[in-house]
């Protein structure tokens, strides 16, 4: 619990909708550990997303604590947010949310462009992450001319420019078929082994197995928690491929 | 994010709605170009009159003679006509007039060969040279004979020149004005057209009893009778002094205490700036039609910014996840207003320096745009995109990140 990179304690949210009181989260205590790779499950209105925001300081609970690094955020103003967000939070989005005819290198650039970080470093910074995520050939590139897998690896690079304590994926291989999702998982779990913090949604088990720690919720809490060993995304990519090729030859 | 990347920004975010954007600045820029137009034909205006009163030789007072002492009966006893006496007596006794030169003004054809003319026809001494600033290009002012014994010669203006003359030299030559030989022993330098459109250069100079016994062959109340006296002031501090002078001296002289004395004192500059007051009116009507355009151009400013920050909610969310604060926010899109302005204040400045362009050489109006005019116009322009940028800059940075980020 002390050397948690986040932390929730008995989150609760509650939306209000006209005369009823919703409980899309119904008192949530998770800690994440520095250098855990998480998959977080369950049914389609379980809270998962609702939990994702509040660890990403996108979202206020109704009640309850969270905690980056031992400091409780939920009393901060939205610029000390904002500024949370920039430091230590890096968004990877279902639907990339990429800005349009602005550059790859200068999506991955955004978000240093709200620090007191120089443009040629942060230049600099941008091209590395997105050579990481192996675009380094696609630096001039608008979103409208990537694939959805390039976009997502676009998104990921800009989730990685600011060297974030947690890396938060709401369903990030949710647009995209199996053969670049599997692309993209062997590319988290690359990250994983680099020490990174991540946290990612999912509704598919098989995505899941490549985290090292599940996380199951149901109407608005956490089921079950468990670790376990993580499966080879590259390995996987790797059958994937083979066993593609064969239905084509036969 | 510097305010240079925010520019950025706001330029790029312009780009892609090129015509919407150039729409919406249409307020702006007719509202900058109509507020330029108005102050330069202000300044042209200003200009004008400044000229002519220059012209005019500055600090003059004319005293007409009420009698209509041409039209043959008198109206009212005799003696109440103004004199070159009464003239003499101003210069004499007013020690702030510098001169008061007499004049009486008659009309007539002036033939030369087969050519005539009808310019104005003025008898005068010399003093009319330094009371009106005129000067000669060639030739001399009369001699004492020839004023003293009405001697049958002229100085014309440049327009007579011209149209009777052409480019062959008048002096010497012999013209008949009103049948009467006279001779032509001067030219004017030209002064041009004064703001009422006049050409001030048709005119003919005679001595004064040239004039009236000779020309206008109308028999007088007086023989030293005029029809306006030029009285010069040594300085524009001594105008209200000198008018009350004028009148007093002039009372005692003519023995009037009416309250409508015979005779009546206009000051020169005064005129000419009742007619520059004419087109203060035609300034009124452009300062109103640049309010109304400015503010609706202000309206039309606030309406796509709202616009803009509704399409572009996505977008805000995004940055605010990645580390906008909401004072980045605002500051972006109302750079992103005022960039919208500030370039609609310089189309409109474009669009105004063309139009005066024009006026100045179809009309004939003189238009001047002074520097300041112009920062003048684009700052404001700026400014109104910081007034009506706020409120839909304000709404954006207030956005829930979370529920920007879903918008749809
Ligand atoms: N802004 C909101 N206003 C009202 N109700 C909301 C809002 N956001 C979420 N909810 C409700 O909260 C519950 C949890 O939603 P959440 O988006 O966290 O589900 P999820 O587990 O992410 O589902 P999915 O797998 O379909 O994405 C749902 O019942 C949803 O309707
Ligand atoms: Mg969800």
């Amino acid at each position: 619990m002390q050397n948690a990179v986040m932390a929730t304690l008995k989150v609760e949210k509650h939306y209000r909708m006209g005369e009823q009181v919703l409980k899309a989260l119904k008192g949530v205590s998770v800690s994440i550990g520095q250098g855990d790779f998480v998959a977080v499950m369950g049914p389609s209105g379980s809270g998962k997303s609702t939990f994702m925001n509040m660890l990403g300081c996108l979202d206020s609970p109704s009640s309850g604590q969270i905690l980056l690094k031992g400091t409780d955020v939920t009393r901060m103003s939205a610029a000390e947010l904002a500024t949370v967000r920039n430091r230590h939070i890096g968004f990877v989005f279902q639907q990339f949310n990429l800005l349009p005819r602005t550059t790859a290198l200068d999506n991955v650039m955004l978000p240093l462009l709200y620090t007191a970080m120089p443009r040629a470093q942060a230049r600099e910074r941008a091209q590395h992450c997105l050579e990481l995520v192996g675009l380094g050939k696609r630096l001039d590139h608008h979103p409208s001319q990537l694939s959805g897998g390039q976009q997502q690896r676009v998104a990921i690079a800009r989730a990685l420019v600011n060297e974030p304590d947690i890396i938060l994926a709401d369903e990030p291989t949710g647009a995209l078929d199996t053969e670049t999702g599997l692309e993209i998982m062997a590319l988290f779990q690359q990250l994983h082994q680099q020490g990174k913090t991540l946290v990612l949604v999912t509704h598919e088990p098989d995505i899941a197995a490549f985290a090292s720690r599940q996380l199951v919720f149901r109407d608005g809490l956490l089921l079950t928690d468990r670790q376990s060993s993580p499966l080879d995304a590259q390995q996987a990519l790797a059958d994937f491929r083979q066993h593609r090729l064969a239905e084509a030859l036969k | 994010m510097n305010s240079l990347m925010l520019l950025n920004v706001a330029w790029v975010a312009l780009r892609v709605n090129l015509l919407r954007s150039i729409l919406t600045m249409l307020g702006i820029i007719i509202g900058v170009a109509a507020v330029i137009i108005m102050l330069a034909l202000g300044s042209g205006a200003r200009y004008e009159v400044d000229q002519q009163i220059k012209n005019l030789g500055g600090n003059v007072f004319i005293v007409f003679s009420r009698m209509r002492f041409m039209g043959g009966a008198q109206q009212g006893g005799t003696g109440q006509s103004l004199t070159e006496m009464d003239a003499l007596a101003i210069e004499n006794q007013i020690p702030q007039v510098t001169v008061a030169a007499p004049m009486v003004q008659s009309s007539g054809q002036v033939i030369y060969g087969n050519l005539n003319w009808a310019p104005s026809i003025l008898g005068v001494d010399n003093k009319i040279y330094q009371a009106q600033s005129w000067s000669l290009a060639e030739g001399r002012t009369f001699t004492e004979t020839e004023l003293s014994s009405a001697g049958r010669v002229a100085v014309i203006g440049q327009t007579v020149k011209r149209e009777l003359f052409g480019a062959s030299d008048p002096l010497g030559q012999t013209v008949r004005i009103n049948k009467v030989p006279v001779t032509i022993i001067g030219v004017l330098n030209g002064k041009g057209q004064n703001t009422q459109g006049n050409d001030q250069d048709d005119i003919v100079f005679m001595p004064i009893d040239t004039v009236r016994k000779r020309i206008s062959g109308i028999t007088l109340s007086s023989p030293k009778a005029v029809r306006s006296i030029v009285v010069q002031v040594a300085s524009d501090r001594d105008m209200p002094l000198v008018e009350q002078e004028l009148d007093a001296l002039l009372r005692q002289r003519l023995r009037t205490t009416a309250n409508d004395p015979p005779f009546r004192i206009r000051n020169l500059s005064e005129m000419v700036e009742t007619r520059a007051q004419t087109m203060q009116i035609f300034n009124g009507l452009l300062a109103a039609v640049a309010s109304v355009s400015l503010l609706v151009g202000g309206i039309g400013i606030m309406n796509i910014m709202l616009v803009s920050v509704t399409e572009r909610t996505r977008e805000i969310g995004l940055r605010m996840a990645v580390g906008a604060r909401p004072a980045d926010i605002l500051r972006q899109f109302l750079i992103e207003a005022v960039l919208l302005c500030a370039l609609g204040g310089a189309l409109g400045l474009t669009l105004a320096l063309g139009t005066t362009w024009a006026v100045e050489h179809f009309l004939g109006y003189t238009a001047i745009i002074e520097p300041q005019v112009v920062l003048m116009s684009i700052g404001f322009s700026a400014l109104i995109g910081v007034f009506f940028g706020y409120y839909p800059a304000r709404k954006a940075s207030r956005l829930q990140p979370i529920e920007a980020l879903r918008y749809e």
